[in-house]
């Protein structure tokens, strides 16, 4: 029964979550919530098993395609959601609130953006299961999703603002997190994805200086650089300038940090790059080999660099 | 069986009757104690708050529970008083009218704030400790368990407990916990020693406001108001200061013109550094400038927009109250049907006893003459035959639990005892 677990199977059930949801705004039932956690629990179970049996399967491991790395990012959002839709249902007199309809949708997207990508080469696995190129890819993705889990409050905290300024009660289905909840959650988003984001950057220097070469023009390792320095730009702007940390400021900047990222995950798409393809003057055979193999393949934050590796783990590549 | 409630509620007693008879956790613990050593056969609880003190008792023989004479008579003795002087305060509900007073109690439709949230954490306490005295039993589980479920429907169903009617529970609720996810730790300035200014303020405090300050033209006034709340009182000139530290403003003052311009807040919102701000001017006419509310994370609201929320509220309320009402009595029928059914169990019991022992003969009897039968066929015929009687009890059992719907159906226990010769 395990094997028949597809991207239809999760898909749908988030979807059927989210019209949930949505209908919220319509009418009130005690049978909804049960169901809306059902359906988020059963879309969480087949998407970690489907994740599970990719691990194990020889396609590749947990982060080592742009679709894995996707769908790692839309599991961990729907995780979040799950934890809260259950908090929710636990409690008696604690207000509903509308969380899953912002945040979803972006799970919903990633799968797609993770389909649209499904056809490409993934990373070897020998590669792939480096210690360090795991925590290299690991940062890289719990960064993002932080990145996106600010995006989804600073919305929220917009959307909070302004129904609160023109004094406007709560709509059926529609109520959102206090604005204080949603400050602070944009703040903490914001420092983790830096503190991840920095530490992703920091692998990635660390497994090509040990090679003693460093591809620094490369179109990956620069627009990786940018969003680098625009999260700290971000992190000081919100650490030194006190109103930044209060008020609607904290979600601009977690906007403006989602779209820095996003745009730099398009422009990766778009421009040529040789970071991650293998290189043949090491005569090494089996990287020769894998050069075919891996040099179409571009995670989407950065990818890896084949030699550096084989350096690092001595004669595993 | 017996289930019933004795117990004053702000309905029918003073808040002086209330505070003689109230018990704290300790004397809850106590009284609970002190009962079951008086009516060992008794299941009880008892739900003490400010605004009702109620002892619910179940027992499964009914002369097992104390009578609404002898409960008076306890709730006087343990407190030090006559009898006399609180008889008339304490009513009882006994049967389906304790279990609907219980579940309308639970889900917060007998509340002085109809759909306030506190009722049920009280109701919950005093349930614990009843477990934790051992003094619950089946019944009075079964009820507890219930209240909650009901309370719990009426919350996921309707919005009752969201919509508040009054203002300053409408500025709390619905607009002052959608800006701070707490207030122990915000900063309350009620300006001004309006009366609805301490309305609030006594939501506010339930919410766990703790720093309270009080401003007034009249010190003394704001004093004596600041006690009132724990809280502390300032100066009139130093009211610029106070509005930089506050979190949530209240303001009450009957003055004549607005006592914040915009021009004075612009001075104070430099040194807020763009801190979020509620400001409820309750005034009228408004003491603070409306062009305030356009500031940077200044939220201004006056007496005319939440009460267009009261009356939009109160409209919500008036379509779901009947519906809450629907809830509570399918429960309180769906409990008692549950309830008399229960009697009923011993009959069932002894009507499925009495056929299995025919069974198993006619199975004996049957394999002896059958030797050449492998275990798999005896295991099928054997299967049969259950799923047989299973059948034939199938529709006195269902005739049993439909009457148990209006009671228990004594008449129809008479006829199986009869019909099927089940002796006691």
């Amino acid at each position: 029964m395990l094997a028949g677990i597809s991207l239809t199977c999760f898909t749908a059930s988030y979807a059927v979550a989210l019209l949930l949801e949505i209908t919220r705004m319509w009418f009130r039932s005690g049978l909804r919530g049960v169901l809306m956690l059902g359906f988020a629990a059963a879309g969480v179970l087949a998407h970690t098993i489907y994740l599970g049996k990719r691990a194990t399967e020889s396609i590749g491991t947990p982060l080592s395609s742009e679709f894995d790395w996707y769908l790692i990012a839309a599991w961990a959002l729907a995780a979040v959601y799950l934890g809260w839709t259950f908090r929710q249902q636990l409690a008696v007199n604690e207000r509903r609130t509308a969380v899953g309809i912002f945040l979803l949708p972006l799970v919903l997207g990633l799968v797609a953006v993770g389909y649209y990508f499904g056809g490409r080469q993934p990373l070897a696995r020998e590669v792939a299961s480096i210690s360090w190129v795991r925590i290299h890819l690991t940062c890289l993705a719990l960064g993002f999703v932080s990145v996106l889990v600010g995006f989804v409050t600073g919305i929220m905290d917009l959307v909070q603002a302004y129904r609160l300024k023109r004094k406007l009660a709560p709509q059926q289905g529609l109520r959102l997190p206090s604005l204080e909840w949603l400050e602070r959650a944009g703040v903490r988003s914001v420092y983790a994805s830096f503190v991840l984001l920095t530490l992703g950057l920091l692998t990635g220097v660390i497994l090509n200086m040990v090679n003693g070469q460093f591809p620094w023009s490369d179109p990956t390792v620069l627009r990786f650089a940018v969003v680098v320095a625009w999260q700290t730009a971000a992190t000081t702007f919100l650490s030194l300038y006190r109103p930044a940390r209060q008020g609607r400021k904290t979600a601009y900047v977690t906007i403006a940090t989602a779209v820095v990222v996003l745009l730099s995950l398009s422009l990766g798409h778009l421009l040529p790059s040789r970071h991650g393809a293998p290189r043949k003057e090491t005569g090494d055979r089996r990287l020769e080999t894998g050069a075919s193999e891996f040099s179409s393949l571009q995670s989407p934050v950065c990818s890896l660099h084949v030699r550096v590796l084989s350096n690092l783990e001595g004669t595993r590549t | 069986m017996k289930l019933q409630m004795v117990g004053c509620s702000h309905h029918n007693a003073s808040t002086e009757t209330r505070g003689r008879i109230a018990f704290s956790p300790s004397q809850a613990a106590e009284a609970l104690a002190r009962l079951r050593e008086r009516w060992p056969a008794t299941e009880a609880v008892l739900l003490s708050t400010c605004n009702r003190i109620e002892l619910y008792t179940a027992a499964e023989e009914d002369d097992a529970t104390p009578s609404h004479q002898q409960v008076v008579e306890f709730f006087a003795e343990f407190h030090g008083l006559a009898t006399i002087d609180v008889f008339d305060d304490l009513f009882e509900r006994s049967g389906e009218d304790a279990v609907r007073h219980l579940f309308t109690v639970a889900a917060s439709l007998d509340s002085m704030v109809l759909g306030e949230a506190q009722i049920l954490a009280q109701v919950k306490q005093a349930y614990e400790l009843a477990t934790k005295q051992a003094s619950v039993g089946p019944l009075t589980n079964q009820a507890f368990q219930a209240a909650l479920k009901v309370a719990k429907r009426v919350a996921t169903e309707t919005s009752i407990n969201e919509k508040r009617v009054s203002i300053p529970s409408v500025a709390v609720s619905d607009f002052a916990k959608n800006i701070f996810e707490r207030f122990d730790d915000k900063r309350i300035l009620l300006i001004g020693a309006g009366e609805m200014g301490e309305e609030t303020l006594t939501y506010l405090k339930s919410e766990g406001a703790r720093d309270i300050v009080v401003v007034n033209r009249s010190h003394d006034r704001a004093v004596a108001l600041a006690e009132n709340f724990g809280g502390r009182a300032e100066q009139w000139e130093f009211l610029p200061q106070l509005l930089v530290d506050a979190d949530l403003v209240i303001t009450t003052t009957g003055a004549t013109e607005p006592i914040v311009t915009l021009a004075d807040f612009e001075k104070i919102e430099a040194e807020r550094f763009q801190r979020d701000l509620f400001i409820l001017d309750l005034a009228v006419p408004r003491d603070f400038d409306p062009a305030i509310g356009d500031c940077t994370g200044v939220y201004l609201y006056s007496i005319d927009d939440l009460q267009e929320a009261c009356r939009r509220n109160r409209a919500e309320r008036d379509r779901e109250l009947p519906q809450a009402l629907t809830i509570v009595e399918t429960e309180t029928a769906r409990f008692m049907a549950d309830l008399h059914h229960r009697a009923t169990a011993p009959i069932i019991k002894r009507l499925k006893q009495g056929w299995q022992q025919p069974k198993e003969d006619e199975l004996r009897r049957l394999f002896n003459k059958l030797p050449e039968l492998d275990d798999k066929s005896r295991a099928e015929i054997a299967e049969s035959f259950e799923r047989l009687i299973n059948k034939l009890l199938h529709p006195p059992l269902e005739s049993l639990r439909d009457e148990s719907r209006h009671g228990v159906p004594h008449g129809l226990m008479d006829a199986l005892k009869r019909l099927f010769r089940l002796k006691e």
